[in-house]
């Protein structure tokens, strides 16, 4: 939903998550605000026009906040929200900025006790001389009401900035990680976590790598992964040792000698990690690739994908105006069969695994009105240029798409474009391939 | 000479990233500054290694040949060491900040510019020159002292060899 107020740094989105059912679609600003969204139900008098997005509620989850023993500003931004798997009428979320984690309950309230037998309409007691006769409160119904509260806050476990949580399949515990340590939480238990992965070399002056995303494998409770800022994967298993510094695999691919350059280790740092739904491959995404990873095979990606290679060379401009530092994420749809991900230009590309074709897309306000389809767009390289084409000079990098998010089940995707956010969905085929 | 001068700018560059990370809200970023690291490494010993007048080492008695590694073939072994040496300075004080716990507490100086970095350079670099093993480390200059300052007979170059490079090469080469 655009933003009526006058864009400001607040409004960048930062982090789009659906819950497990895709009713429910969280965002999280820069602002440490949080907005959700809930489908609408589809109408029975349009059967072919599906559910809508509307704004469902929106809350403040985090402040900035200042570590006067470090002197230090912890920014507000949440970095990111994770749903927990709905066990009863309320929904609940974890929200994080750098430094803590909270819980969030979200309840709603449809129905209002009515017809209070000692008080009156404002609530105020009644002259009890008056009360003639006993009348027990009723529940009418009200306009929904969607009540958040802050139901745990996690905090002081992390030195440095907390990069990613994950709610484990287990649905007790939950792990967040920063660039040095791996901690293991209870979800009810908020004064102590266990460190589970800790990086940290003896001698800060040895440091060579830090922990860039991790999250739990969907089915196995004992099983999770990080990324390395070196490009390699850590599957790790919690039952193994209580700290998991040994992985059980380790997934990287060999540097190919013939791409080297200065920037070689900066676009190799993997920026995002994901299981797929099925929980037998990986998804990473690098600055330049998005990669599938067998569990089954350390040695190298199953599949790459070549998310804008031009850029390749332009790697020194990119790192002048700190573009290659971007931290794209990436996605897998319902059924393992396509990966999404954003890049510059507000394009984002889908990648069908199966008839190895792709397709770039573009969010903005043009390609946007409701019931258009959106029209693929391409990038010219050099050599013939079509029409409708982009050359690379004229890509607008302050247009980043990084924070991507897809319907679990359907087709139907959550797009952040900076301070906007773009929700598409595919109403000629939006059964799962 | 190509390279030496792309190295070069890549160098300033990183500098004054790492310089601008530490005004940043939220504190250091420790990935991001990490990598910048990594380049600053790969582009000094590109910067290093490229055949260029001006930049002898002692006991060099002709620029390093072309064909040879980019470890600084054909320097004395001390040479090898400057060039294989990880980045530690930045990287130490960048780590500590967050960390909060820093064992070897370095005082911070308030720089204003890039330049001034250059000459903070220079005169750590002289701490080299004076031989003296710990005084490195413990320098009140802080940040930018050399690390081979603290490990005796690294240092392999000449005090008038120096005087003649301009003041770019140094910083570089104390690095």
């Amino acid at each position: 939903m655009p933003s009526h107020r006058m864009p400001s740094e607040a409004d960048i989105i930062s982090t789009v998550e659906f819950n497990h059912t895709g009713e429910l679609l969280a965002t999280g600003d820069k602002g440490g605000r949080v907005v959700i969204f809930q489908r609408e139900p589809e109408s029975k008098n349009a059967p072919h026009s599906q559910g809508e997005y509307d704004v469902y509620s929106t809350f403040q989850s985090h402040e900035p906040e200042f570590d006067y023993l470090k002197s230090l500003e912890i920014e507000e931004k949440i970095n990111k929200i994770k749903w927990l798997p709905q066990q009863n009428a309320a929904h609940s979320l974890l929200s994080t900025n750098d430094k803590t984690i909270k819980l969030w309950k979200i309840t709603e309230r449809d129905k209002r006790p009515e017809g209070y037998n000692l008080k009156d309409e404002e609530g105020k007691l009644k002259d009890l001389s008056t009360v003639t006769s006993l009348q027990v409160p009723v529940l009418k119904p009200m306009d929904l009401m969607v009540e958040v509260s802050p139901r745990r806050v996690f905090a002081n476990g992390h030195t440095y900035h907390i990069n990613s949580i994950s709610v484990n399949s287990d649905c007790e515990t939950y792990m967040s990680a920063d660039d040095l340590r791996i901690n293991l939480w209870h979800l009810a238990i908020t004064d102590r976590s266990f460190n589970i992965v800790d990086i940290k070399p003896a001698n800060m002056e040895d440091l060579t790598e830090v922990i860039t995303a991790s999250e739990f494998h969907p089915h196995h409770c004992n099983l999770f992964v990080y990324s390395s800022s070196k490009g390699s994967l850590r599957l790790c298993d919690m039952r193994a040792a209580a700290l998991c510094d040994k992985h059980s695999k380790l997934f990287e691919e060999p540097e190919d000698p013939s791409n080297r350059s200065f920037f070689s280790e900066i676009i190799s740092s993997v920026s995002d990690v994901k299981f797929s739904h099925s929980g037998r491959y990986m998804l990473t995404r690098d600055y330049l690739t998005v990669k599938v990873w067998d569990l089954n095979m350390e040695a190298r990606p199953v599949e790459t994908y070549q998310v804008h290679d031009y850029l390749r060379s332009k790697l020194c401009s990119l790192y002048e105006n700190d573009c290659i530092f971007d931290k794209f994420e990436c996605a897998w749809n319902g059924s393992d069969s396509v990966i999404m991900t954003g890049a510059y230009n507000n394009f984002f590309r889908m990648f069908d695994r199966n008839t190895k074709r792709d397709v770039t897309l573009e969010a903005s306000r043009e390609s946007s009105k409701p019931r258009a389809v959106l029209k693929p767009r391409r990038v010219c390289v050099g050599g013939k240029r079509r029409r409708d084409d982009i050359s690379v000079d004229s890509l607008d990098f302050t247009k980043k798409i990084l924070h991507t998010a897809w319907h679990p089940a359907e087709n139907i995707i959550a797009i952040a474009a900076t301070n906007n956010l773009y929700i598409f969905q595919d109403k000629v085929n939006s059964e799962m391939h | 000479m190509e390279f030496k001068l792309e190295a070069h700018r890549i160098v300033s560059i990183s500098l004054g990233k790492i310089y601008n990370s530490r005004g940043q809200r939220g504190g250091i970023k420790l990935h991001k500054n990490l990598l910048v690291s990594l380049v600053l490494r790969s582009a000094r010993q590109v910067y290093l290694s490229d055949p260029c007048p001006g930049l002898y080492l002692a006991g060099s008695p002709a620029p390093p040949q072309p064909g040879e590694p980019a470890a600084g073939g054909g320097g004395p072994a001390g040479c090898q060491a400057l060039g294989a040496s990880p980045l530690k300075k930045p990287r130490r004080h960048l780590e500590e900040q967050p960390a909060g716990a820093a064992a070897e507490e370095e005082e911070e100086m308030e720089t204003g510019n890039v330049a001034n970095l250059i000459s903070i350079f220079g005169s750590s670099f002289s701490g080299l020159l004076r031989k003296s093993p710990g005084g490195g480390r413990e320098e009140a200059e802080g940040e930018e002292s050399g690390p081979e300052a603290a490990e005796p007979g690294q240092i392999c170059c000449d005090k008038a060899v120096l005087r003649d490079m301009n003041p770019w090469s140094t910083a570089i080469v104390a690095f």
